[in-house]
């Protein structure tokens, strides 16, 4: 400012405000270039997931389309199916198919009485445990409510994969750095259906934005019986289980 | 029936993440006993004074170097100072450790300056390196030495609760994970500085027979039998807490009970009931009582308390396995578990963890030949 | 001798600290420094969005896809998209059975996998108690014997078109709204014998005797005792009170059971040739088109075809 006083007080107002104005734009800028897309409803997408217990029957198609997507490496899993057994004692036998191309075979338990399959992945936890512990920032939560690792960032000091309550992370073995299920962040992110989601025969698997009321997996929160996994850990998951059994943790 | 989830099967936290609290615990015990003398005037432990923060200076140097090695990318490893999360427990592990070993390094720096001076007059390589340490500086009066003796007093009472702090964080970081049945109470932070403190006594004890043995030194009796009372004290608490936690466990049933009592019966039965409790707490306690409560020979004395010092370490290094290992064998889906070795050769394997562990007691005996650490000793008769 | 050798009784003495300005100057210096290294180290995009490097975002899109989705095989494929969306397979992926499709359509020339093998079909269709009671899932031995397949060797594909499974139209408008039928597998697992008495403490199900007791008693009679109503009367349940009926009188549908084929034995039901079987019987032109109730309604169940409005009523 300097303090020629030809300039009259309009001529510095004006100067002021164009320069603020300038200054706001310059501001909103780069949130206006990472902005995410808006939805139908003008508003910001908030993704979550939702999984239809009953009516999984364990082809596990969703385990290989995961790991041929994705690059999953050989012993560690995105996502996987729980098999539970419950027997005539009351004895619950748990298991899951996690070699041999993901085929559930024997059925070797004779006085099962109930019986079903549950899908398990990420759970994207609003409150993940796994980004309050990461020490550098490697592990976030993206403006759509995707929990994701920056693996650039990451030092492979296994902190998440202890922080978190379900068990869905690893550290990759050849990169040395955390890994987990992104829900397919760059596919979703072209308006594509998550690998698994896509390739399940039953329907089973629903993706969609909490913040389109008409969207199906806000219209199968409002319309079925869910539970959330583990919620007494207070992570609150965007991953809604729909008519879960009791037996499940 | 045995369910993990798929990627449980791993075991992510290896035996370098038992060794890192193990070799933090002995800094901070040694750092304890050195600031009793330094700060709280405790006359007894004068012998051993000096030793005392020599090892806890050099087992902090090598603290580090199992995360190094554990860490996924090492390369990265300066992340953790460039951009801290502090909502993480390990966020605060690059500024708690840097601050504390130039604390630790400084206090070392003036306790020592007389000695250092007098070491840089001579010649050779040591005598090289204590005139770089000293600055070239080589005034050494009676004023210098007062301004000496009052920061190292300063440092010694500021590195108290930063010592309590980088063992502790590693307590919370375990005791805070709500997500692993057996490492979640919040009595982890404290039962880890406890035993920090025992294992850290211990191993001044151990060392200090040891290299008095070999030297055919006569160890001072007053700060022996004081060190005896002080570790006979603290691991009553240490073990007293471990107990409380079990406790606590078991009286309040709660939905992970179940799956820890069938860890503690199974897959850690050696090493927690047995081992842990029923050996190597069990016997140093008796044997330290016997030397506290009794009156004994000179000789029962040494042997009581050495053998005590040696099992306590071992109890430590038990402990920090059981819960640091003992956590991850336990499944999240409270229905199996897995196994782990850390096998031999493996980049996170057992000799690894032998050159790490060994090492600072090479560098301990280097320094000793650069300045005396034990001194006003006298020989045995 | 060092400083932690006390001398209590000596006169109070006057600290000289000028030798600790350079180690203090020293310090001051290094921690700029590196605070100074520390600020230019931080990644520029760091806390755009949160505490996060705010291009990792990017860095999480740039993936390549494998999965593309049935729109894309339909561009190609569309007669056998058109047949497979009608049929009973009509909800699953192409490539849940064939594997992903990239690399398949930036290079023709790379083929995609025909699972044909009867594993690959069992890997859905395998009887297993955890799979829901509704969902179709035969025990291959067992499914084997009464069809009187004879070769263990046959596959599924060589009686069951993958695309074509079951010559079913799932055409919502030929589909009528049925209340729900219950079968005993959705309680029960694992093995059901329907000819178990059921007890009086059964609940009462809806099974199909209920409402259409004259058309099972008149099926009892027949060749056809031994074939559930839901075999040809598919019922596709879409909520927990009704569904859809759907009714399958395509010839290919009955020739599922009934045609003449080298890994058959005469153990399982009459085989026939098609369409020669007309010509053979009835001296009539071969019509593959021609429906098999035409003329054999009293070997199955009472069907007035003929009568405007009921059911039947082709």
């Amino acid at each position: 400012m300097h303090c020629d006083s030809a300039m009259s007080r309009r001529e510095m107002l004006r100067r002021l405000v164009a320069g603020a104005s300038g200054c706001l734009l310059v501001s909103v800028l780069p949130s206006l270039a990472g902005e995410s897309e808006k939805n139908s409803k003008g508003r910001k997408p908030l993704y979550a997931y939702a999984v239809d217990t009953a009516r999984c029957i364990g082809c596990c198609a969703c385990m290989r389309a995961c790991k041929a997507e994705n690059e999953v490496p050989d012993g560690r899993f995105r996502t996987w199916i729980e098999r539970y057994r419950v027997r005539a004692n009351g004895e619950v036998l748990v298991d899951a198919v996690i070699d041999d191309g993901f085929v559930f075979k024997d059925d070797k338990v004779p006085d099962a009485v109930k019986a079903f399959f549950v899908p398990k992945l990420c759970n994207h936890c609003e409150k993940s445990a796994c980004s309050q512990v990461c020490p550098v920032g490697a592990t976030y939560t993206s403006p759509e409510g995707v929990v994701l690792v920056d693996q650039k960032r990451c030092i492979g000091c296994g902190y998440c994969v202890q922080a978190c309550p379900y068990g869905t992370r690893y550290i990759h073995p050849v990169k040395h750095v955390a890994d987990k299920c992104t829900l397919c962040y760059h596919r979703i992110m072209r308006g594509m259906q998550p690998a698994c989601v896509q390739s399940c025969p039953r329907g089973v698997r629903i993706f969609g934005d909490l913040n389109d009321p008409e969207s199906q997996i806000s219209m199968a929160l409002k319309q079925r019986r869910f539970r959330l996994l583990k919620p007494e850990m207070g992570t609150h998951p965007r991953c809604y289980y729909l008519d879960l059994d009791n037996e499940v943790i | 029936m045995n369910y993990l989830f798929p990627n449980e099967l791993h075991v992510t936290w290896t035996v370098m993440i038992v060794l890192y609290p193990y070799i933090t615990g002995l800094v901070a015990g040694a750092f304890i006993v050195s600031s009793l003398f330094h700060v709280f005037g405790v006359r007894e432990l004068k012998p051993i004074a000096r030793f005392s923060l020599a090892s806890a200076f050099v087992f902090l140097l090598f603290a580090p170097l199992p995360l190094l090695v554990h860490l996924g990318r090492p390369e990265r490893a300066f992340n953790i100072m460039i951009t801290p999360h502090f909502t993480s427990a390990m966020a605060g592990f690059g500024y708690i450790y840097t601050s504390y070993l130039i604390v630790v390094a400084l206090e070392v720096w003036f306790v020592m300056r007389g000695d250092l001076i007098a070491r840089a007059k001579g010649t050779g390589l040591a005598a090289l390196i204590c005139r770089l340490t000293v600055l070239f500086n080589y005034k050494d009066t009676d004023a210098t030495r007062e301004a000496d003796h009052r920061i190292a007093k300063f440092l010694a009472g500021l590195g108290i609760p930063m010592a309590c702090t980088l063992h502790g964080y590693v307590g919370f970081l375990f005791g805070s994970l709500k997500a692993n049945p057996w490492w979640s109470t919040p009595l982890m932070f404290i039962i880890f500085i406890f035993s920090a403190i025992v294992s850290g006594i211990s191993v001044l004890i151990f060392h200090y027979f040891v290299v008095s043995w070999i030297n055919r030194w006569k160890v001072d009796e007053t700060c022996v039998r004081t060190m005896g009372r002080f570790l006979w004290g603290f691991m009553i608490v240490a073990v007293s807490l471990e107990l409380l936690e079990l406790l606590s466990i078991f009286y309040e049933q709660t939905d992970k009970t179940e799956v820890l009592s069938s860890l503690i019966h199974t897959k850690l039965f050696i090493s927690y009931v047995v081992l842990q409790f029923g050996v190597f707490s069990l016997v140093p306690f008796l044997f330290l009582a016997v030397h506290a409560l009794f009156k004994v020979s000179q000789r029962t004395a040494h042997a009581l308390i050495w053998t005590s010092a040696t099992m306590l370490l071992v109890q430590v290094l038990l402990m920090r396995w059981n819960v640091v290992v003992g956590g991850q064998l336990v499944s999240k889906s409270m229905r199996g578990f897995t196994d782990y070795f850390p096998g031999l050769w493996e980049k996170e394997g057992l000799i690894t963890a032998g050159v790490i562990f060994t090492a600072p007691f090479i560098i301990l005996y280097i320094f000793h030949n650069i300045i005396h650490l034990f001194p006003g000793v006298e020989k045995k008769t | 001798m060092g400083v932690d050798s006390e001398v209590p009784d000596k006169p109070l003495i006057r600290p000289d600290y000028r030798h600790v300005y350079p180690v203090g100057i020293i310090l001051i210096v290094l921690i700029g420094v590196a605070l100074g290294v520390r600020h230019w180290l931080i990644p520029e995009t760091f806390g755009q969005f949160g505490f996060y490097r705010g291009a990792a975002l990017e860095d999480a899109r740039d993936h390549g896809m494998s999965y593309v989705g049935g729109a894309a095989c339909a561009e190609c494929h569309g007669d056998i998209v058109a047949i497979h969306d009608k049929d009973a397979h009509g909800g699953v992926p192409c490539e849940t059975c064939h594997g992903p499709g990239t690399r398949h359509i930036r290079d023709n020339d790379i083929t995609m996998p025909v699972p044909a093998t009867r594993e690959d079909c069992l890997v859905c269709h395998r009887k297993l108690d955890a799979r829901p009671g509704s969902f179709p899932q035969v025990d291959w031995q067992e499914h084997f014997r009464f069809l009187g397949v004879a070769d263990t060797n046959t596959a599924c594909v060589q009686c069951h078109s993958a695309h074509e499974p079951l010559f079913m139209d799932r055409d919502m408008r030929k589909a009528r709204l049925h209340p729900l039928i219950h079968q005993c597998g959705d309680c029960h697992l694992g093995r059901t014998d329907p000819t178990t008495p059921r007890p009086d403490s059964h609940p009462q199900i809806f099974q199909c005797d209920y409402c259409h007791p004259a058309i099972a008693a008149s099926r009892d009679k027949t060749s056809h005792k031994k074939v559930a109503c839901s075999t040809c009367h598919m019922f596709v349940r879409e909520n927990s009170f009704s569904g859809r009926i759907v009714r399958n009188a395509d010839p290919r549908f009955c020739l599922l059971c009934h045609r003449r084929t080298p890994f058959k034995s005469p153990a399982g039901p009459p085989m026939i040739e098609w369409p020669g079987h007309i010509k053979d019987v009835a001296g009539e032109t071969p019509d593959a088109k021609r429906s098999c109730t035409d003329c054999h309604q009293d070997n199955i169940h009472d069907m007035p075809t003929k009568v405007k409005g009921v059911p039947h009523a082709l």
